[in-house]
């Protein structure tokens, strides 16, 4: 490597004393010389976007030696006047405060971007973050909609960047009501003993909860914005709509205009790990069924399941809170063997012969490795992209409430102009044009 | 509400020239065909939402624009969202290729709507369900790029800023050939920039493929940086290439980044040479070989025998060994048992529970009695003997343990187990005042271990923490039956000290949903440190438990924890608070209802006293009794509705209603047969309606509550608050009704002078003059028929039906 940050800093004229954060305009359009940042050396750093909920719990707002933490941004003074001082009390750190993203984005002191905002905003933000050079660290869902993961990809592809989604079960943690990590279901199901094709089931009776209570409120009344909010700023892409506290912070993934319910918050932790196991990660499904009462087009309602089979025959299916299969139900469940909650399986003694197996092929797994030797991370833009999107076509066969049937080459739905329609969201200006 | 009904006027005189509504079979007009299914909004299935959507599609435009005329401007406060069910829904209805037919009449009637509807949410609302029907052209892809773009692009390629030189480089692929491509490929692997490169080799490989790159890439490698040679092995691994296995393998000595990256690549691109390569690589120690062995794809078994037949105490080699479950390597870690090196020792312990038999357990005993690595080896016992079942590992173990000099020290073996008999043995020996065994036995996941524990902690002065955390997680999974597990927990919580054991036997409490449990958690609402877990408890065993609850105490409990909710305020926690005020809705006790005394002695006979619907027939799932109450939860249809088991001719009819949501809709059938509609075909229908919705702005006369539908309308009364109870009665005499609610006549008329005797058109034609509703009415005179709830949705109570014959 040529230059260290250090270095640039240094020729550009700046001390490390006065970290001079420069305005946006000076790096803002390609090819200008102003935009010229160096790669980041031995220590990274770090700016979130959001710190609400996520952003500031004590997985993401931390700093240290590999990889410090330098810029913070919110449309919320009070989470932004709350981060300020856990970064002084925590870190001993002032750091820099943004209320517009796009500031944080471009400011050169930043080289990883984490985006924790409401899901509408992450198509966007990791847009503009690849623009400005800056790999991206996005938390789950990847986007709310089909059409912002594509051009997620295609953009952290089109500027060279590192992306990792954050949610992480398929390499590594207990995996809800399995019991165990995903690696030997993984390595059991390579190595063909429960047949093929195979069907998985997300329900609560193998240990899935679908969180219902993430359901919107229909008939909001509108409420004085508080000051401590730019509402405006908050919604960004989505469409105005009168403010209600429901709306935003904890519950705003009620609503289908930020997010899809309990399905956006856990269908990503929750499926990613099926197209891993299932091989599925290049693949799409073919067809979305679903069975619920009418969704409203606002506030995100229940269901009862969500049905989708790969072309192969493979099938996911998920089962709504209250709306479980009775008994015993197998979690996986292929021609020649199953296995349910808890990792019990009607192979005998199937661990002796897991361990028996190779273990799958080796990931990437520490992002801060793959930013600095330009590794895809083991849930990348592509992977996510691909996660994600079983996500939305779920959620846009429940606004159809309708069978849509998807062409996984083209990424679109099959004879369906309305559905294919959802693929995108119309969005405001001057959003629109940044992505 | 004046605007509406301008905004209708215009519409309709808008539509007059360019549609014909097409005629509703059911002879409804489209304010009643809206009406109708505005109370059945939300669908709950899809058989609901086809039959529903397709009325409205029929319907359109009109339709949608009655539905317009009903929405209200966010600020008003009053709420839109039934309209918004409806018009989305027909709008997902007619965009399914399926029901293309009405798609253009929804649009039409969506674009009027937008520009009439006057406030800006409601515009934005129906310009997006237009746009999901084609109103707006989807955009158009981008171009491939031209020259100018690429001389755009290879001035960016100069910027120096690496994610600019990335999109740059794109650019110039995608206008270049293959050929062209692998040449600015190779000079993009000179430079410097990492981050370009690696973009630069993406969009290459899918340009010119795999197999071009690779010789590129081999050919130029030696000339190449280490870090750029890190890049194109990472590269050669994920692509799995042998042809590169030259290049990878010397790398392999490299050292650092890129000899880690040469062994990982080494395990994924596979054969002989890498194995060979890499089992050489982990018996120096290599950890990065360790890792792509692991995952090393094939039978990797021959190979590291041999390597182990050289080397034969290699701790890499036999953990791999291990790893991979390759069983002939069990003997060689046998021997590492023997080793005078701890480290040695313990891998010996790990590899042998994975590979080894039963029959190696004796090597696992003597370290265990010779007191060294106690606790690892005794782990490793217990996993190797899993593969038993639990009473065949526990007379194994009770064997092993005759001959231990330290005995004691298999406890925890013996419990691990889980067997029946070693409960008894480790009782035996605490009984015999050895406290190890109770440690082992508060290990056990038996729910007779359960009384031990409690016996247990009562001798004990001070409170043990951890025994009383496993007495409650064991009392509340295993106890016989749930008189058992809430003495269990009612104890738990006597002998628990701290706020967190308080709580953790509080939310134990959750799964012996009686009403013992109810009461006892209830009593902590009021000690602050568990307030907030007795509330969480309180509402589920409300709501799961089948143990009849007093209704006073349940509300008075419930209310308090409700308060708690209120009070903490978290998102989750209101909707705690909003379910706890649907528990208490459900079980609001109802009441026998009996005839008055005057009733008795005119005769009236008890059609429905709270308890049973054996006096009736027909939808038995959309009304069910509840709570003394027929509550009604009817989707509509012909078949939908509840008839009284005997038909009737003149007869008083009386009962008591009381809607639970707005906009609700029903009706007294009145002398019907049978699945037919009421309204026309029955002698009539009289409504039940909430007709003080705001939904129902604009209806018509005949259509408010008690209205003989179509035939005679009612005086409008103001209905009670929802969730009030009120009183009707219903007289019919020849063809004379009168109807009288909350002790008012609202009609007192006769049907067929109405309608001048035409129940009828004259003409035969489908429009009647003589109705108020111009439809034909031909049950009109019907002389005798049954008597019914021609449901139109869920929301309604009914109770204490009675009716004498006149």
């Amino acid at each position: 490597m040529g230059q260290s940050r250090r270095d640039f800093l240094k020729k550009a004229g700046l001390g490390i004393a006065g970290l001079t954060i420069l305005p946006r305009s000076v790096f803002g359009k390609m090819g200008e010389p102003g935009s010229t940042r160096v790669a980041p050396s031995d220590q990274l750093t770090r700016g979130i976007i959001g710190v609400g909920g996520i952003g500031m719990s004590g997985l993401h707002f931390a700093s240290d030696e590999k990889c410090r933490l330098v810029a913070v941004c919110d449309v919320d003074a009070n989470h932004l006047n709350r981060a300020l001082e856990a970064g002084q009390t925590r870190f001993g750190t002032k750091l820099q405060a943004y209320t517009d993203w796009r500031d944080l984005v471009h400011d050169a002191n930043v080289d990883i971007v984490h985006i924790a905002t409401p899901s509408h905003w992450h198509g966007i933000m990791a847009v503009e973050a690849a623009r400005a050079g800056k790999d991206i660290f996005c938390e789950k869902p990847m986007t709310r909609t089909i059409g912002e993961g594509k051009k997620v990809v295609d953009a952290v592809n089109k500027y060279g960047r590192i992306f990792r989604l954050d949610t992480w079960f398929r390499f590594k943690d207990t995996f809800y009501g399995l019991g165990t990590t995903v690696e030997p279901l993984k390595k059991l199901v390579d190595s063909g003993l429960l047949g093929w094709p195979l069907t998985v089931r997300i329900s609560g009776a193998t240990g899935f909860a679908w969180k219902f209570y993430w359901t919107g409120k229909e008939n909001l009344v509108p409420e004085p914005v508080p000051q401590e909010l730019d509402y405006d700023m908050w919604l960004g892409p989505a469409p105005e709509k009168p403010y209600n506290p429901h709306r935003v912070h904890q519950t705003f993934r009620g609503y289908w205009d930020y997010e899809s319910g309990g399905l956006g918050d856990m269908g990503q932790h929750y499926i990613d790990p099926v197209q891993y196991i299932l091989g599925k990660d290049d693949d799409f499904p073919v067809k979305v069924e679903v069975d619920a009462p009418q969704q409203h087009p606002d506030a995100v309602g229940i269901w009862r399941s969500i049905t989708y089979t790969y072309a192969d025959g493979c099938r996911i299916i998920l089962e709504g809170e209250g709306f479980e299969s009775e008994g015993k139900v197998p979690y996986l469940e292929g021609p020649l063997g199953k296995v349910y909650k808890g990792f019990e399986c009607t192979i005998p003694n199937v661990m002796d012969v897991i361990n028996s197996l190779p273990d799958p092929a080796p990931r990437h797994t520490d992002f801060l490795e793959c930013v600095k030797d330009r590794q895809h991370f083991a849930l990348d833009e592509k992977i996510g992209y691909h996660s994600a999107t079983v996500v939305n076509m779920g959620a846009c066969a429940l606004r159809l409430n309708r069978t849509l049937h998807f062409d996984p080459a083209k990424q679109r739905f099959i004879g369906d102009d309305a559905a294919n329609l959802l693929i995108d969201q119309p969005m405001r200006a001057p959003w629109a044009s940044m992505i | 509400m004046k605007r509406t009904l301008t905004f209708i006027v215009i519409a309709a005189a808008f539509l007059q020239s360019t549609f014909t509504f097409a005629q509703d079979s059911r002879n409804r007009t489209v304010e009643t065909i809206v009406a109708d299914v505005l109370a059945q909004m939300p669908a709950q299935d899809k058989a609901a939402f086809n039959s529903n959507m397709a009325d409205l599609a029929m319907s359109a435009p009109k339709s949608i624009l009655v539905l317009a005329s009903k929405m209200h401007a966010p600020v008003e406060g009053i709420g839109n969202n039934l309209v918004e069910y409806a018009i989305a829904g027909v709008t997902a209805y007619v965009s399914d290729p399926a029901n293309s037919q009405y798609k253009a009449a929804v649009l039409e009637g969506l674009k009027i709507a937008a520009v009439q509807v006057g406030d800006f949410y409601n515009a934005q609302f129906m310009n997006e369900q237009a746009r999901l029907l084609g109103a707006v052209p989807a955009p158009q892809e981008l171009p491939l790029p031209g020259k100018e773009d690429v001389k755009a692009a290879k001035k960016m390629l100069a910027s120096g800023n690496s994610g600019q030189m990335c999109a740059a480089a794109q650019t110039i692929v995608a206008a270049s050939t293959p050929a062209k491509a692998l040449k600015f490929l190779k000079k993009a692997f000179s430079n410097e920039d990492r981050p370009f490169r690696n973009a630069v080799l993406g969009f290459v490989t899918e340009k010119a493929g795999v197999d071009e790159v690779a010789k590129v890439l081999t050919k130029i490698f030696p000339k190449l940086s280490s870090e750029a040679r890190t890049d194109a092995v990472n590269w050669f691994g994920d692509k799995g290439l042998s042809s590169a296995m030259d290049q990878v393998l010397t790398s392999v000595g490299a050292g650092g980044e890129l000899g880690s990256a040469a062994v990982s690549a080494a395990g994924k691109i596979g054969g002989s040479m890498a194995l060979n390569s890499l089992v050489g690589l982990l018996a120096k120690g290599n950890q990065d070989a360790y890792t792509a062995l692991r995952s090393f794809k094939g039978d990797i078994a021959p190979t590291v025998m041999s390597a182990l037949e050289a080397d034969k105490g290699n701790t890499n080699l036999i953990s791999l060994a291990a790893a991979r479950g390759i069983k002939a390597a069990a003997p060689y870690a046998a021997a590492l048992f023997k080793s005078p090196e701890k480290d040695k020792r313990l891998c010996g312990i790990s590899a042998l529970q994975a590979i080894g038999e039963v029959a190696d357990a004796p090597a696992f005993i003597s370290l265990i009695d010779k007191g060294s690595e106690v606790k690892e080896a005794a782990n490793g016992l217990v996993a190797l003997l899993r593969r038993l079942s639990p009473d065949e590992q526990y007379s194994t173990v009770k064997a092993l343990q005759k001959g231990m000099a330290n005995p004691e020290r298999l406890y925890p073996v013996i419990a691990a187990t889980n067997a029946a008999a070693a409960v008894e043995d480790l009782k035996n020996a605490w009984d015999g005042g050895d406290a190890s065994a109770l440690a082992a036995l508060a290990t056990m996941d038996n729910g007779k271990v359960a009384p031990l524990l409690l016996k247990a902690l009562k001798g004990s002065q001070k409170g043990n923490e951890s025994l009383l955390e496993r007495f409650i997680s064991l009392s509340g999974r295993y106890a016989e039956d749930s008189d058992d597990a809430f003495e269990a927990l009612a104890q738990a919580l006597q002998l628990a000290q701290t706020p967190k054991l308080k709580n953790k036997a509080l939310k134990a409490l959750e799964d012996v949903p009686t009403l013992k449990s109810f009461l006892l958690a209830g009593k902590y609402l009021d000690v602050p440190e568990c307030a907030y877990t007795a509330a969480e408890v309180v509402k589920d065993i409300a709501s799961f438990t089948k143990d009849e609850l007093d209704y006073n105490t349940l509300k008075n409990t419930l209310t308090k924890a409700q308060d708690i909710f209120r009070s903490t305020g978290d998102a989750d926690d209101g909707y705690a608070v909003d379910e706890i005020s649907q528990i208490i809705l459900k079980h609001e006790p109802g009441t026998v209802s009996e005839l008055t005394p005057e009733e008795v002695a005119e005769g009236f006979e008890m059609l429905f006293d709270g308890t049973s619907l054996d006096k009736w027939q027909g939808n038995m799932e959309g009304y069910v009794p509840m709570n003394g109450t027929i509550y009604v939860s009817a989707n509509y249809g012909s078949t939908g509705n509840l008839y009284t088991k005997k038909k009737y001719k003149d007869f008083i009819y009386r009962f008591e209603f009381c809607f639970l949501r707005e906009g609700v809709n029903n009706g007294v059938g009145i002398r019907t047969p049978m699945d037919v509609d009421a309204a026309y075909d029955g002698m009539c229908e009289v409504q039940i309606l909430d007709h003080d919705a705001p939904m129902y702005d604009g209806l018509r006369e005949y259509q408010v509550h008690g209205s003989v539908y179509g035939i005679i309308p009612a005086k409008r009364i103001k209905h009670k608050p929802l969730g009030e109870w009120s009183t009707e009665e219903i007289i019919v005499r020849g063809t004379h009704v009168k109807v009288t609610v909350n002790g008012e006549v609202i009609v007192d008329g006769d049907v067929r002078k109405a309608c001048k005797g035409h129940n009828v058109a004259p003409d035969g034609s489908s429009q009647n003059k003589y109705t108020v509703d111009h439809r034909n009415h031909p049950g009109l005179f019907n002389k005798e028929g049954y008597i019914s709830f021609c449901g139109h949705g869920e929301g309604l109570k009914i109770r204490n039906v009675r009716i004498k014959e006149l």
